[in-house]
């Protein structure tokens, strides 16, 4: 093997580099790791694709084929043969009904990337044969897409190849060590939601996993499918034996953690919760024994579905000694090993997790303990964010410190999907911001309510906010009152109370900014305060804490505003520009960081500079040799 | 078990008799005692009377911190009832059957008012709310309002008039006959004292002078003695039987400062924006 990725690359070289530099570059890759030579080659294949033909490319995964033939010599030949066999003819089928030459071109790059990747010899041209075989699935799967509306394609043979070409993906994930493939999978679990049922998952369990396999028995054994393994038809038992068998091929544990999120998924969707707890206790056992990067998103996912089950089971949340409080523990140890792993992932799921968790039960001190001795990754990936903005400005709003919740409010409500699917959480995240505002003496805008998909959820706090907006306390305890089944279900109740001092300061200011002089009577008739006395105090406090800027009179019993200076003499205009500017360029410096570069692309770079140089200087050379043929030339020609 | 019993009632005897000093001997001993017998946490074998003990220990040792005005003591009790008082809103929710713990016997409530009214007189409102919210959310679980319970109704009204400013309200919140229990009774000095200290600050910004007279009932002072002594406490002139206040320093001198600290601020500002405009472009 070794040797022939030589030749492979020292037959692309005249294409990337000079001869001169050549030696040294493919040293260069050499000694560095496995990471390092995909992007040459692909460099490479890149060339080569723009100059090959379709034929060619077809002609190159041919060569491949042949390189899998000799690998496998020390292997079971027969099989190999079938297999090969197989191979060929759905390469013939692919090349007849996708005749794009740019698919075909992209898949040859991949094959020959895995063939320079992938390591372990029988194990790497293993795992590229069926790369192959894969990728035709995968864009069988890809058509089968487009044509989704169409009858004729069976649910669940459709299924079972986006299962086992979300496969590949992961495989890819971890040869290339690139997070992104993992988190496509993990984006199409929801669209295959629908076609899951338990003979789906358990033939691709038979046809991934050989039948002594504990983990393929862990799984059946949860979806009821035992005996899967027995039961499968005859023909594809033969399949099985051929294909899989002689070779008891190690399963990926993405593989692995894949297919239990899918059963996951499925005991969850049949409201087989008690299953589900005890499936996912025992999965989390075995994740967490395992200690891969390429995993972490999908134990991620795991935690998160087992988290769920937990919350339905027996005493439900709102009592103390709910089932969520039993897997505290757990979650807390999870987050000790994400930490030490630097797993962000799991990292910033299992504190929402364990945020939501402490909420459900109102143990709201543990919680704020937990954000105070825990920094969230900053890494962590746009949903688990919001979800943690959003607990984390209602603790704050609970703990009166508004502008710390309202600017994380903001941040949850501009961060959640604007999907369908999510609208359950821009409606909560809404509500509790207009409340937020509400108490911080702002008055919420009122696009925020016209948007479709808030205007009736948010009616109840529209109407709370009018109230507040023109201080009218009856009005505002009459909201409060029948709409307090509403407010107590969205867990804003308690802060709604808090508005009521909001109400009374909200009419103070406009009694101040419309009145020049006004009777402390006066006031405690319109904003129906119960005695004069009182109304002396609260104005007073108000004049304290800066709502106006007015005197009092003891004596005469009245309230006496100042003249309202010129706002625009203030520092206030300067400060808002200045706060704006911030923002802006706060919002440049983000989107720089959130720009992707493709990994190792400086080295190409450094290589094309190196060749330039390189040409510049037999460029010189080339000059000056000429000028010395001409002052050679001019010599003679002198001479004659 | 018996031995715990008989001294849970010495204690509770010493109490009522405010032996203080016996009082803390005894809840050492008994508390020694749970420890023994691993109950001082309550975990799900521990056998129901020997829970509800444990409860009575730490309740009357709370009581006992209370009257001996040892505000950490008491929060520690606090902390160590909540287990037990979780169970207790357990058992307390809809649709749960009775568990075999004595529950007629806890003091919840009165403690939680009391630990309400002790953050409450510490000016530590995050806490206040945050033990709050559990305790509405409760309350509304059950159908109730938190305002059924009179132990937890009045530090929430009381803060909830001390927010809005309404301190003669506050004022007479405190008067004896409105006082829940005696003990709520021991935090209506620190309420005083800071309900007065709070309508101090706003009057210095609210009035430019007071008549004493006026600023005795004002500050719900006994006399104009009291008053003046007060006054000169907090730094305020007397003359002509009025009280005047300190005004702020001279206006002008304040805006010139103002205007130098403003323009250093628009030079940084000014400066930083172009130093970000470079790296932009």
């Amino acid at each position: 093997m070794p040797a022939e990725r030589r030749s492979l690359r020292s037959n692309n070289k005249p294409d990337t580099s000079s001869s001169a530099n050549g030696e040294k570059a493919n040293s260069n890759s050499q000694s560095s790791g496995v990471k390092d030579k995909a992007p040459t080659t692909r460099a490479a294949a890149n060339k080569a694709k723009s100059a090959s033909t379709k034929k060619d490319a077809k002609g190159a995964s041919n060569d491949n084929m042949g390189e899998d033939d000799q690998s496998h010599m020390n292997g079971s030949k027969s099989t190999e043969n079938g297999v090969n066999g197989s191979e060929d003819v759905e390469m013939g089928e692919d090349t007849a009904g996708a005749p794009t030459s740019s698919s075909n071109a992209s898949k040859d790059r991949k094959s020959n990337e895995k063939m320079t990747v992938v390591v372990p010899p029988t194990k790497g041209s293993r795992s590229s044969g069926k790369d192959k075989e894969e990728d035709v699935k995968m864009e069988g799967a890809e058509d089968g897409d487009v044509e989704n509306t169409e009858p004729e394609v069976d649910p669940t043979t459709k299924a079972i190849q986006d299962i086992k070409s979300n496969f590949t993906l992961l495989e890819r994930a971890v040869a290339h060590f690139d997070p992104r493939f993992t988190l496509r999978v993990l984006r199409s679990i929801s669209s295959m939601r629908k076609h899951l049922t338990p003979e789906v998952l358990a033939e691709v369990i038979v046809e991934t996993y050989s039948a002594s396999s504990s983990t393929a028995s862990f799984l059946l054994e949860a979806l009821g499918q035992a005996n899967a393994f027995e039961n499968a038809p005859a023909s594809s038992q033969m399949e099985v034996d051929s294909d899989k068998k002689p070779i008891p091929k190690e399963t990926l544990a993405e593989v692995d953690a894949y297919l239990s999120i899918l059963v996951q998924i499925y005991l969850f969707d049949q409201r087989e919760i008690q299953k589900g707890v005890q499936f996912s206790t025992s999965l989390i056992e075995r994740l967490r024994a395992l200690n891969r990067r390429t995993l972490d998103s999908l134990a991620a996912r795991v935690y998160f579905y087992y988290s769920l089950f937990f919350e339905q089971i027996a005493p439900l949340p709102p009592s103390p000694a709910a089932a969520v409080t039993t897997i505290r523990q757990p979650l807390l140890a999870a987050l000790r090993t994400a930490v030490l792993r630097k797993d962000v992932d799991t990292q910033a799921t299992v504190m929402t997790l364990l945020l939501r968790n402490y909420l459900s039960t109102s143990h709201i001190s543990q919680a704020d303990l937990l954000i105070s001795h825990n920094p969230f990754p900053v890494a962590a990936s746009n949903n688990q964010i919001a979800r943690y903005m959003f607990y984390l400005g209602r603790i704050r709003a609970i703990q009166l410190q508004y502008t710390e919740a309202h600017s994380h409010l903001i941040g949850a409500t501009r961060k959640s999907p604007v999907s369908q699917v999510a609208r359950g959480f821009y409606q909560a995240s809404h509500k509790l911001l207009v409340v937020v505002e509400l108490l911080m003496g702002d008055i919420p805008d009122r696009a925020v309510f016209r948007q479709p998909a808030l205007e009736r959820a948010m009616h109840p706090y529209l109407l709370l906010s009018q109230a507040v907006s023109v201080a009218d306390l009856d009005a505002f305890l009459n909201i409060v009152n029948t709409h307090s089944e509403t407010f107590r279900k969205d867990g804003t109740y308690t802060l709604i109370l808090r508005l009521r001092q909001n109400v009374i300061k909200t009419g103070i200011r406009m009694m101040s900014l419309s009145y020049s002089r006004i009777s402390l009577r006066d006031i405690c008739l319109r904003l129906g305060l119960d005695s004069e006395e009182s109304a002396e105090y609260i104005v007073a406090k108000a004049i304290r804490d800066g709502v106006i800027e007015a005197t009092l009179d003891h004596e005469h019993g009245f309230m006496k505003s100042k003249e309202v200076g010129d706002i625009y003499a203030t520092r206030e205009p300067g400060e808002a520009f200045h706060e704006r500017i911030r923002a802006c360029l706060a919002l440049h410096d983000e989107s720089v960081k959130a720009m992707r570069f493709p990994m190792n692309q400086h080295r190409l770079e450094l290589k094309s500079a190196q060749e330039a140089r390189e040409r510049e200087r037999e460029l010189a050379k080339e000059i000056q040799e000429g000028d010395m043929d001409d002052e050679d030339a001019g010599g003679d020609f002198d001479a004659i | 078990m018996s031995d715990l019993q008989s001294l849970v009632s010495e204690l509770h005897g010493a109490i009522e008799r405010k032996q203080f000093e016996a009082a803390n001997e005894l809840l050492s001993r008994s508390k020694r005692a749970l420890l023994m017998q691993n109950a001082l946490i309550p975990t799900p074998s521990t056998p129901p009377q020997l829970v509800a003990l444990a409860r009575q220990v730490l309740e009357l040792g709370a009581l006992a911190s209370i009257r001996q005005t040892d505000a950490q003591l008491f929060t520690r009790y606090y902390q160590q009832l909540q287990p037990f008082y979780d169970l207790e809103r357990h058992a307390g929710m809809p649709g749960q059957s009775s568990s075999e713990v004595d529950f007629s016997t806890s003091q919840r409530s009165k403690i939680t008012g009391l630990y309400l009214l002790l953050l409450l007189s510490m000016g530590d409102s995050a806490n206040f709310h945050t033990v709050l919210e559990g305790l509405v959310e409760e309350a509304s679980l059950k159908g109730g309002r938190v305002e059924d319970d009179a132990c937890i109704k009045y530090p929430v009204e009381l803060e909830r008039n001390l927010m809005e400013g309404s301190y003669d309200k506050v004022w007479r919140e405190t008067k004896s006959e409105r006082v829940p229990s005696e003990d709520f009774g021991l935090f209506s000095n620190v309420l005083v004292g800071t309900i007065r200290n709070e309508i101090a600050g706003c009057s210095e910004k609210a009035y430019p002078s007071l008549p004493i007279s006026n600023a005795k009932n004002l500050l719900f002072l006994d006399s104009e003695g009291a008053v003046i002594e007060f006054a000169k406490e907090r730094g305020w002139i007397l003359r002509d039987g009025r009280i005047y206040f300190p005004v702020e320093p001279e206006a002008t001198a304040r805006s010139e400062r103002d205007i130098l600290v403003a323009s250093g601020t628009v030079i940084e500002n000014a400066l930083g924006y172009a130093r970000e405009l470079e790296t932009i472009v």
